[in-house]
Order: structure tokens, then sequence, then C-alpha cells
């Protein structure tokens, strides 16, 4: 069984305590490397389980509820010296696929920024009432589901008219999937993956250009270590 | 397509092996669009390979999957699809909603993780929201007075504390350094507590100012406690002590 199948089977049982030890057996340390190489492509095991008629979406809850746990143990502590900037990260209303927004909002923790992690399923108003207020300089969008794609536009378009101007960014599993470009701004950055999110952040600290993926080229892994 | 008449308590259909509904039930037509005639335009695209498969391998037992179909209500509802072929090489389909009561449940319990994060902000907020108050304070407590071109006085108030001082010298450094004083007064009268770490950060300033300018920095109204405490330090070749304000003016005036 690979290091993806036994964690994948330790969330299912719900056990927290075999999944840690999964995380701590796993032979990459680094947070960013657990969460792409590890915990992500678990998930999706659990959704080719279920697409296999082995397990049930109830069984997805439980895995869930594990799997959040790990990331907020993984994530604990971090984020002590905010100075880089602020990022508020959110759900669009409806949307209950969080994890991956979670292991946004640790990235961009670990990478010394001040964050707001909403999780799931965030009404514009109130996603609009923080920003008007906290001014964060980025805001994070995270969408999984097909049918919430209107809805992305709406919250893109509320978000461009905020006087500070922050960088909204998009992800989730449809970047993957679907060209988003026609329900974004031509601002808006959209990333498909972990690592190109890590980019971006580090292209941010160092003051580049910002564009996010406007082509269809898939990027490499940027985690070599 | 043909509607059966036998009243079925769920939603029924009947498909061939290419898809195509031959017969359905009347609660199929309640739940689901049938205007295709084909249950693919029923199902979520992404339950579609899994329809294929599982029906597939089936053979003639029955067999049991979780779907997600495309309802009148719902774009997304999750139903148990009980699929059996039969030896006309058609498949009868009951299609069982997921009991909602469960959605409830979860959400419920959503709502409650919610709530626990966003205590969590405000406890952060008005935790960020002290700690700033906090900081004002200090600043407060250690006001810079030009007294003339040549001559600073900074009075300490309420209890000398590291992070106190911490912040006084910041500003404290920063405003003697922009002028040409040749004096520094700290006036102690209204210096309440003293913590021992207080003091250290605060002779730590003294020695700083004494280091980076060479000017004359006087402490003038030490109270007895405060003496006791400076006189552990060896602090004459940093300072000078003098009684009060009013002296140090008078003498100034001569
Ligand atoms: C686990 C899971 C759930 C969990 C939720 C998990 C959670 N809280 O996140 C539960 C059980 C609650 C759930 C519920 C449902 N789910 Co679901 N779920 C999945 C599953 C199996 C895995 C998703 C996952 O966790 N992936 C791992 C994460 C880490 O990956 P990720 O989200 O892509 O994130 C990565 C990147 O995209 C990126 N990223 C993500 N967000 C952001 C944001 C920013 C700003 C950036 C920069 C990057 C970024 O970083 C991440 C890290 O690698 C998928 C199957 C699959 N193959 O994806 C189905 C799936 C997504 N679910 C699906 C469905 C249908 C549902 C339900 C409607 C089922 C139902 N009928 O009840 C509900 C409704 C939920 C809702 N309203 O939102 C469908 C969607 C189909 C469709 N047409 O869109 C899928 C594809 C399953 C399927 N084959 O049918 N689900």
């Amino acid at each position: 069984m690979t290091h993806i199948e036994a964690l994948a089977s330790c969330l299912l049982e719900g056990d927290p305590d075999k999944a840690w030890a999964c995380i701590e057996n796993y032979p990459e340390s680094a947070r960013p490397d657990v969460y792409h190489n590890l915990m992500t492509p678990a998930m999706r095991h659990i959704g080719h389980l279920w697409e296999t008629n082995k397990i049930t979406v109830a069984d997805e809850h439980l895995a869930t509820a594990t799997c959040d746990f790990i990331l907020s143990r993984l994530s604990y502590g971090i984020g002590k010296e905010t100075s880089a900037g602020k990022a508020m990260f959110l759900c669009l209303d409806g949307e209950q696929h969080y994890l991956g927004l979670k292991m946004v909002d640790s990235l961009f923790k670990e990478h010394g920024w001040e964050t707001r992690y909403f999780g799931p399923s965030l009404p514009l108003e109130y996603a609009l009432h923080t920003a008007e207020n906290w001014k964060p300089d980025v805001i994070g969008l995270s969408v999984s589901i097909v049918y919430h794609l209107p809805k992305l536009q709406q919250y893109v378009d509320a978000f461009s008219r905020l006087p500070e101007n922050p960088a909204v960014l998009v992800g989730g599993r449809l970047t993957d999937l679907y060209n988003l470009r026609p329900h974004c701004k031509e601002d808006t950055v959209i990333l498909r993956s972990l690592p190109e999110t890590e980019r971006w952040i580090q292209n941010d600290l160092t003051g580049g250009q910002q564009s996010g993926t406007t082509n269809s080229t898939p990027s490499p892994p940027v985690f070599e270590s | 397509m043909e509607q059966l008449t036998l009243p079925l308590p769920l939603p029924y259909l009947k498909v061939n092996r290419d898809g195509r509904i031959v017969a359905y039930s009347a609660l199929a037509e309640d739940h689901f669009d049938l205007s295709s005639g084909h249950i693919r335009t029923l199902v979520d695209e992404e339950s579609i390979n899994k329809l294929d498969r599982i029906s597939s391998e089936a053979g003639l037992s029955p067999v049991k999957m979780e779907l997600n179909m495309k309802t009148n209500e719902n774009p997304l509802g999750l139903f148990d699809v009980h699929l059996q072929w039969d030896s006309e090489n058609q498949a009868g389909m009951i299609f069982l909603p997921k009991d909602s009561s469960n959605e409830e449940l979860i959400q419920k319990l959503a709502d409650i993780q919610n709530r626990l994060s966003s205590s969590d902000f405000e406890l952060l907020e008005k935790k960020e929201e002290l700690e700033n108050v906090l900081k004002r304070m200090d600043r407060l407590s250690g006001p810079f007075i030009p007294l003339s071109d040549t001559l600073c006085l900074i009075p300490l108030f309420g209890d000398i504390t590291a992070d106190k001082i911490n912040t006084i010298s910041e500003s404290c450094l920063q405003s003697v350094f922009s002028g040409s004083y040749e004096m520094v007064l700290f006036d102690l009268t209204a210096v309440g507590e003293v913590h021992a770490d207080g003091i250290g950060t605060f002779i730590q300033l003294v020695k700083t100012l004494k280091f980076m300018t060479g000017n004359v920095i006087k402490l003038i109204g030490i109270k007895p406690n405060l003496a006791k405490e400076l006189n552990r330090h060896d602090l004459d070749q940093w300072v000078q002590f003098n009684h009060s304000l009013k002296e140090e003016l008078t003498y100034l005036d001569q």
C-alpha cells in the first residue's frame, strides 16, 4: 500500500492518531510537500473509492473531519511573525469543499502572512463586509462544484470594486478541469495547485509580475527537496 | 417511453443497454426531467462513469450505488440507486433519496464549526485591540519634551516594565538623535512600581543614549525604592543623579 492509500484508509477509519502517524512516517516533512504530495492525493483517492463504489458520501464526511483535524494540528503554531501582508480565504456560498482552501491558508501563514480563514460557504455580503473593514491585500476563493461557477463571477466582480484593490486569487478542483477565465476578471489570479500558489507568494514577496495561469500549460512541481 | 400504472412509492426507471428510458413510474416523473428520454441527462456528469462502470460489471445480480442526480429541485441530489438487469437487457432502477435529516445534522455540525472559528476571530480581534491600547498607554507614559535647543526632558509615568521602556525607547532615541541636545533629563518623580526586567531595559536605554550621543544624562526625582534598585547597577560612569526638576532648572538658570 502506498503512503497515499494508507493515509486515505486511516482518514476513512476516522482515526486521527493513526492518520497522524501516517503523516509522521511520510519521508517528506515540509508542510507544503505533505499537503501537495500526500494529503491532496489521499482525498482524491477517497473520491476514486467513491467512484468505484467502495465507500459512501457518509464515509467521505468522516474522512473529511479527520483530515481537517490533521490539517489543524499540522498548522498549529505557525504564523507568529506576520509582516508579509493580509489575506482572507473563503469558499463561495454553498461550497462545502474547504480542505484545499485550508491548506492554502496554512501556506500563506507559513510565508509570514496574517490570514483570516472562513472555511466553507461564506455569503458574499459577509465576505464584502469583512473585506471593507479588514482591508486584506489578498482574497482567496475556492470552488469545487460546477454549479457554483455563476457565483464566482459575482464574488470576483464585487471584490474588484473594493477601493483597496486586493489581489483576488481563485483556486480549487475546477481550475484543473475548466478554463475559469470567462468567470473572472482579467486581473484575477487563477492558481491550479499548491506549488503554483507558492510560486505566486514568492513572486509577490519580491514584487514580481503576477499573472497566475493565463495559458494552459501545466506548471512543473516546485517542491524539489 | 411508457408510464407504469403500478403505484410505486419510489422513483423507478427501466432503461436499455443504450441508456434509453423505456418505462418510468409516476414518482420518477415528479423527481426528474425525463424529456430527453435518456438516463445520461439525469445523472451528474461526474457520476456517469460510475454508473457506466458499476452497471456494466453487474451481471444479473442486483447492485447498489450512490449517484448524484439532477432532480427538479436540486442539480446535485444524492441517491442510493438500486439496479438490476433482466434477461431482456433492460435494467430496473430504483432511486432512494438519501435521507435529508443527515444533511441537517451535517449542516448543524458545520454551523458549530463556523461559530467556533468566528469566536476565535473575535477573541483575536479583542486581543489585538487590547495590545494596541497597551502600547499606546506605554507610549504616553514617556513623552519627549524639548525644553531648549540643547536640553530635553523625558518624564516617566507609572510602573517601569520592560515592555513600556521598549516602546518608549524607540521614539526617545529617534527624538534625541534628530536634535542637537547636550543634556537629557529623565524625570522619575511619577514612577510607581519598578520591575526588575524594566530597570534592566531602562539602564540599557540610558547606556545606548550615552554611548551614541555622548550627552550628559541626568536622572532626577529618584524615590528611595528606585534608588535602592539603581544602586545595584554601577551607574555613576553613565549618568548623574540630581534631586528634582525644579533644582535642575534653577541651576540651569544661573
Ligand atoms: C471529500 C469530498 C467531499 C467532502 C468535503 C470535503 C471538504 N470539506 O473539502 C464532503 C463529503 C462534505 C463532500 C460533499 C459533497 N460533494 Co464532494 N467530494 C469530495 C472529494 C472526494 C474530494 C475533495 C477533496 O477534498 N480534495 C482534496 C483537496 C485538498 O483538493 P482541492 O480542493 O482540489 O484543493 C487543492 C487545489 O485545488 C488548491 N486550492 C483549493 N482551493 C484553493 C483556493 C485558492 C485561493 C488557491 C490559490 C488554491 C486552492 O489547493 C488544494 C491543495 O492541493 C471529491 C472528489 C474529487 N476527485 O475531488 C468530491 C466531489 C468534489 N464532490 C462532489 C459532490 C457532488 C458533493 C456533494 C454535492 C455530494 C452530495 N450530493 O451530497 C456534496 C455537496 C458539497 C457542497 N455543497 O459543496 C462531486 C462534484 C461534482 C460536480 N459536478 O461538481 C465530486 C467531484 C465527487 C464526484 N465524483 O461526484 N464532498
